[in-house]
């Protein structure tokens, strides 16, 4: 079956001006012939998706994830290698792959402003050739999975950032694009409008065996959406596994909280950190690797009886700071 | 923009009929521009009224005159203001929905544009001959009216071109204000606003022959004085010839602004 998306070796470099130092002569010659530099915003990034994956596609401020949508939409070329989305080379197929795929950019809006969503649709209806009759129908739909209804007749400037989200989502999906791309569809946003945007993320793709390419920071999303992570660094693939396999190599350290009928628990164990303490209460950082968690609770109950205790993994954000830390010191290939 | 489909020629229809919608929401400015007209028509017959009263000999009918200035305004508030909705849409970075979609940016703004003048310039037409006519007490040939709106038309639709060109240079300015102040004050001057180009002096009208001003403000509004010196199918070349130049600056500059997306990123 032909991957949804395809990229072998994709380079993308953009040219950056860069000040002459020197005399008011040099920078005077730089307003008619900017030295410029090359500065590579995607470098030899390879990775396939299946059809109906829903994978994250992380990496921290500057590392090329907006530059590789761009390119997966058609809107930038490439400097070399190859893309292929849904078996179009967006480049040189944009038009034919717009009716194909959606795009959602949590900082920006599709919606007209000043007037109701369903004025915008409409527009939309339009522009992707919809058939008059199907357009009523998508419409009725997604305003009944979007929960869109009297929203479609408030003009836009009245919504919450949460109501406009949705509608932005739905307008997104309007033309049944074969395949999602969603650049940080949750920013802003508070944590109940979130989860339902996940939520719904989540229950249309599952329903329509959509494809989602997702970038977000907010690791919850990533977490409730996707199966799949993909890391990029510096334009470069850093980690490309499920979310479960990022979590296992680059978490090593555990979350440990015990309730005690001492006071205070004092464990001198190598790899075994206090990370918070109370009455009672004292809350671990452990080193898995360096001493087993048996070890440790062994260690806890010979100094006191415990009331309670939870063990977690430490968040997936801490993870991503692991990874990318790695990449920094070059450790990750 | 040469071969359109039937489907194309529905996708910028659908632009036209979304900017006649928010038009229709944002009535403010419409009224604005309605109360302007009162004001400058009323202060330019008033002008030539005492003009004429002091015995000083100008060169043209007071009364042709004000209906000039009205046909002139008229073409000019026509012109929706897209320089700046579209700077807004590249500013926030709107634009990228815009690009990804399957129609013409181009296109889609300069139908938007048209669709705003399909609001604007009825409502803004029956303003101007109304208080043409009342501070006057006279009107043109309604045959001279006639000849007259179909090339306002094409007029307005030149303005909408070249406010489209100006919005395009957001790609590369912050700010396309002082573009747009410049190209202003530039049409006031050679299009020949306030007064007719015949009454510049002779190396102004040179000068101004040399713009496309005169074919979007001047020439149209000279057809209301009824002098018979506007020749209808010379001025319909001049405005096919300036037409084809303008739409050939907005493409380039398109063009160009793409290429230096994908060369500079953003």
């Amino acid at each position: 079956m032909q991957p949804a998306v395809e990229l072998r070796e994709l380079c993308k470099s953009f040219r950056v001006r860069r000040p002459r130092a020197g005399g008011l002569g040099r920078r005077l010659s730089s307003l008619f012939a900017p030295r410029t530099e090359a500065v590579p915003a995607v470098d030899r990034l390879s990775f396939s998706i299946a059809a109906g994956e829903r994978v994250a596609f992380i990496g921290p401020n500057g590392a090329g994830k907006s530059t590789t949508l761009k390119l997966l939409a058609g809107i930038l070329q490439p400097d070399a290698g190859e893309v292929r989305v849904l078996g179009f080379v967006p480049s040189r197929q944009r038009t034919e792959l717009a009716f194909q795929i959606g795009t959602v950019f949590g900082q920006r809006s599709q919606l007209w402003y000043q007037l109701p969503p369903r004025d915008t649709f409409d527009l939309l209806g339009r522009v992707y050739d919809i058939e008059r009759r199907e357009h009523a129908r998508r419409i009725e739909t997604l305003t009944s999975v979007f929960a869109l209804g009297s929203l479609m007749n408030t003009p836009v400037r009245h919504l919450s950032l949460g109501e406009r989200m949705r509608c932005e989502i739905a307008a997104s999906l309007l033309h049944s694009p074969r395949m999602l791309f969603l650049d940080e569809p949750t920013i802003g946003l508070d944590v109940s409008a979130k989860a339902a945007i996940r939520e719904l993320l989540l229950a249309e793709s599952e329903r329509e065996g959509r494809t989602l390419l997702l970038t977000s920071h907010d690791t919850g999303d990533m977490e409730s959406v996707c199966e799949r992570v993909i890391v990029i660094h510096q334009g470069r693939l850093l980690w490309d596994d499920s979310i479960g396999a990022l979590r296992k190599s680059f978490l090593t350290a555990k979350r440990v909280t015990f309730w005690s009928e001492a006071e205070r628990l004092e464990l001198m164990l190598p790899g075994v950190r206090v990370v918070a303490s109370g009455t009672h209460r004292t809350e671990l950082e452990i080193a898995s690797d360096v001493t087993p968690l048996g070890q440790v609770v062994d260690a806890a109950l010979r100094q006191s009886s415990i009331k309670d205790m939870v063990i977690e993994d430490a968040p997936l954000d801490e993870v991503i700071r692991a990874l990318y830390a790695h990449a920094e010191r070059g450790c990750v290939t | 923009m040469c071969h359109m489909t039937l489907s194309d020629v529905a996708k910028h229809a659908a632009y036209a009929r979304i900017a006649i919608a928010q038009g229709r929401r944002e009535r403010g400015e419409l009224y604005g521009r309605m109360v302007f007209f009162v004001v400058i028509l009323g202060v330019f017959s008033s002008l030539w009224r005492a003009v004429g009263e002091t015995g000083l000999a100008i060169a043209a009918d007071p009364k042709a005159l004000v209906w000039y200035l009205a046909a002139t305004e008229w073409i000019l508030l026509s012109a929706p203001q897209i320089h700046i909705e579209i700077q807004e849409t590249i500013r926030r970075g709107d634009v990228v929905y815009r690009l990804g979609q399957p129609a013409s940016f181009v296109m889609a703004e300069f139908a938007a544009g048209m669709g705003a003048v399909a609001l604007r310039m009825p409502v803004l037409g029956a303003m101007a001959f109304a208080c043409a006519f009342g501070f006057t007490r006279w009107t043109p040939p309604l045959a001279t009216i006639a000849l007259f709106i179909p090339f306002a038309v094409a007029a307005v639709a030149m303005l909408v071109a070249l406010h489209l060109w100006i919005g395009m240079l957001a790609f590369w300015m912050q700010d396309v204000a002082p573009v747009f102040w410049l190209t202003q004050k530039l049409m006031f001057i050679f299009g020949g606003l306030m007064l007719p180009l015949t009454l510049y002096p002779a190396f102004m009208q040179r000068a101004a022959a040399l713009t496309p001003f005169p074919v979007m403000l001047f020439t149209p509004a000279s057809l209301m004085r009824g002098t018979g010196a506007v020749r209808p199918l010379i001025l319909a070349r001049d405005l096919v010839l300036w037409g084809a130049a303008m739409t050939a600056a907005v493409q380039w500059t398109y063009r160009r602004a793409m290429a230096g997306l994908t060369v500079n990123g953003g």
